[in-house]
């Protein structure tokens, strides 16, 4: 085990599979001579030169646009959004043609790429910088999401979605570039639709998205130390494909889900999932599915409207504890 | 998934009451194990499944009637035991977490899938409460729950199973009675004990009030002379083991004249005639502390002897409380005697649908006038013949009447 961060363990893995296959190659925004926003490109253009390694205009769709029709040549592109708002402006590229030209051409091309961005708030870039639309990809057919939460599923992810031969969207988040966790030297790729229990338990299952699945387990503490209720917090880590077996078997466990996500309450990831677990564990609940989310307004801007913006540990609690009793 | 419809338990019987579930849902049931007490219109029976499996409904209620053929359960194949073993062991501090907080009522009052009524009020309980209740027949409207806003959840569930809470679902008005009678005071009358009606009373109950407020019944009263009859049950005694009884050539008696009326051997049923091809004659008989009514079947092609051996022995099986349901049902017209207790006539409850029930007082010696005029000591028997107006008129019975009457003082066409 090596001891490193996020953005490190996604760099080596950009520089791993670099190394490996020569048909991949990086492309974005400021992602060559200034090493990425957040730096997670440093060091590759040094290694592997402008050719494999290329800095773009301001012109996000034509940046995927580009990835795409490399993708259907035979090259296996990672695009680098600088923010999950950004690929607002791609979409038409994304949705229309990334996630369908394989199905549009009936098998004959494939898009083996990956659009990597970085979402979520924290760092008080407003409305423009700060949300996540991991349910945005999450509703088309054809996209796999990505959303690690460890430097060490940051790396095994990347690789995993690098090599796979569909148009992967990789959401990072912009808090957790510094963050150190321990990852596998030698480690190789993590395997799609494979949910972690970051922490087991029998009497609540809280399912965290990205970021949330931290802010879960550090609820899950509180519950533990504080009201005597063990939590089984479950980390998804890829929304599509969905390791939904692990969530309704721990539902089924505990009788009782709570679903932590950063993004807005309508139409999000938790609505979906709370839709899942009660299509199939109904007869296991013994409370409403809750969800905990970031407030239904555009991120703003000022430090303390942000913070509350988006879910912290007490809501958790107060989410899970309100499956057993009034709060 | 198999469902469990009403049976045919007797040839007449064209609904059926469930008196008790034996089972509850979730519970999983092998072919031939009891499933059901249904009342027919004879008996109440017990009613085996015929497949293995897990009841997943119960459609029908205790107390419930239904045509033959309606739905009254489902059985699964029963999958859902394996996550109840699992749901047991589930962790104990829940209980104590779940303080309840009155002051602020939970807003959530949506309703769940299944419905437990009590009163029509709908109980609050969490769906794994709800399938936990079910499967292990804990009663939910009896339990408080401890979730929010008074949701009955898992764990009160649980707790209520673990206290013996586990009982069958709500009871029907035909329901086990106690074992032991009750007792209270009464004023002037001291002390009283209370008893429990049997399933079998409750069925007496209910059928002969039904057939009082229905039947308009009417009497005709014949005496018989039984001399001749007497003579020949000597001479039988000699031949036969068991010998025939004067009951017994009563039965055979009414069973030969029934034959020749069909309007007596019948019933009035739905606003029209039923006639019955085959003659079953039912002699009622005390016994489980109720009336049990035993079917002679085709008794006017039976011999003498062989009524009188089918009648001892089902006498015997009605004391013993082994008689089955098939040897209960099906009767056509009913013979009643209370002569052994020296009753010289009575008159009885019509025993419903039948037409008309006949009743045999004592065999007693009486003084008569002879064909010479001259008071003689016969042999004497008197015979009541309760009619259900509707079907029967009274030159009707009077002419079947007659006929047993004629039949019994020329007997040996009995004994053929």
């Amino acid at each position: 085990m090596a001891t490193m961060r996020y953005r490190e363990a996604l760099n080596e893995a950009l520089r791993e599979e670099m190394q490996a296959d020569e048909s991949v190659f990086v492309m974005g925004e400021d992602i060559g001579v200034f090493q990425g926003a957040f730096k997670v490109t440093k060091g590759l253009l040094d290694e592997f030169g402008e050719k494999r390694v290329r800095d773009t205009p301001i012109s996000e769709n034509t940046i995927v646009g580009m990835g795409v029709g490399a993708a259907m040549a035979g090259l296996r592109p990672v695009v680098e959004l600088m923010t999950v708002n950004f690929s607002l402006l791609a979409m038409d590229q994304i949705v229309n043609h990334a996630a369908a030209v394989r199905y549009m051409f009936g098998g004959q091309v494939s898009c083996p790429m990956v659009i990597r961005m970085p979402g979520g708030a924290g760092h008080q870039l407003g409305p423009t910088h700060s949300h996540s639309f991991e349910a945005w990809f999450l509703h088309v057919p054809g996209l796999l999401v990505a959303i690690p939460s460890t430097p060490a599923d940051a790396k095994g992810l990347l690789k995993a979605a690098i090599q796979d031969d569909n148009p992967v969207v990789f959401i990072e988040h912009e808090t957790l570039y510094g963050q150190k966790g321990e990852v596998p030297e030698n480690g190789g790729a993590a395997r799609f639709g494979e949910a972690a229990i970051r922490r087991e338990g029998d009497d609540v299952t809280v399912v965290g998205i990205s970021r949330m699945a931290i802010t879960a387990q550090r609820a899950a503490d509180v519950l533990a130390s504080e009201h005597e209720i063990e939590a089984e917090v479950i980390d998804p880590r890829t929304l599509r494909p969905l390791d939904l077996d692990t969530i309704v078997e721990s539902v089924k466990k505990t009788n009782r889900a709570v679903i932590v996500e950063e993004g807005w309450p309508h139409g999000g990831v938790g609505a979906n999932l709370a839709a899942l677990i009660q299509e199939q564990a109904f007869d296991w609940l013994d409370a409403p599915v809750m969800r905990v989310t970031g407030a239904d307004v555009p991120m703003p801007y000022s430090k303390p409207l942000e913070q509350a913006a988006f879910p912290h540990e007490e809501h958790v609690v107060q989410a899970a504890l309100s499956t057993f009793r009034n709060v | 998934m198999a469902e469990i419809v009403m049976p045919r338990l007797s040839d007449s019987m064209e609904e059926g009451t469930i008196l008790k579930w034996l089972v509850t849902e979730g519970d999983e049931v092998k072919r031939g194990q009891p499933i059901a007490e249904i009342e027919t219109d004879k008996a109440n029976m017990t009613y085996e499944s015929d497949t293995d499996g897990t009841v997943s409904e119960l459609v029908a209620k205790e107390g419930d009637t239904l045509p033959v053929g309606d739905v009254i359960a489902r059985i699964g194949d029963g999958d859902s035991r394996s996550s109840l073993a699992a749901g047991r062991e589930q962790d104990e501090r829940e209980e104590k977490d779940e303080e309840q907080d009155e002051s602020e009522p939970e807003p959530d009052q949506r309703p769940a899938a299944s419905g437990q009524q009590n009163g029509g009020e709908r109980v609050k309980a969490s769906p794994v409460a709800r399938r936990m209740a079910g499967e292990m027949g804990v009663e939910l409207a009896r339990l408080e729950g401890s979730g929010p806003g008074g949701r009955i959840v898992k764990a009160d569930v649980e707790a209520a199973a673990k206290d013996g809470g586990a009982r069958p679902r709500e009871r029907g008005p035909e329901a086990e009675p106690a074992a032991a009678p009750q007792r209270g005071e009464a004023g002037a009358k001291g002390e009283v004990e209370f008893h429990e009606l049997t399933r079998l009373q409750q069925t007496v109950t209910r059928r002969m009030a039904e057939s009082k407020a229905t039947a308009p019944d009417f009497l005709l009263n014949a005496e018989v002379d039984m001399s001749a009859a007497v003579e020949l049950r000597a001479r039988l005694k000699e031949v036969a083991d068991p010998a025939p009884s004067f009951n017994d050539m009563v039965v055979k008696a009414a069973a030969v004249a029934l034959h020749e009326h069909p309007r007596v051997n019948a019933a009035y049923r739905d606003g029209r005639f039923e006639l019955y091809s085959r003659v079953n004659v039912g002699i009622a008989v005390a016994g489980q502390d109720a009336l049990v009514v035993a079917t002679i079947f085709d008794a006017d092609t039976k011999s003498l002897g062989q009524i009188a051996r089918d009648a001892r022995e089902l006498i015997e099986k009605v004391r013993e409380g082994r008689v089955t349901p098939p040897e209960v049902s099906g009767g056509t017209f009913t013979v009643s005697n209370l002569g052994m207790f020296g009753i010289d006539s009575f008159s009885a409850v019509i025993n419903p649908p039948q037409a008309a029930i006949l009743t045999v007082g004592a065999l007693k010696k009486r003084a008569v006038p002879d064909e010479r005029g001259r008071i003689v000591a016969r042999d004497m028997l008197n015979l009541t013949l309760v009619c259900d107006h509707r079907i029967l008129y009274g030159a009707d019975g009077a002419q079947f009447l007659d006929r047993v009457r004629e039949l019994l003082e020329s007997p040996l066409s009995l004994a053929l």
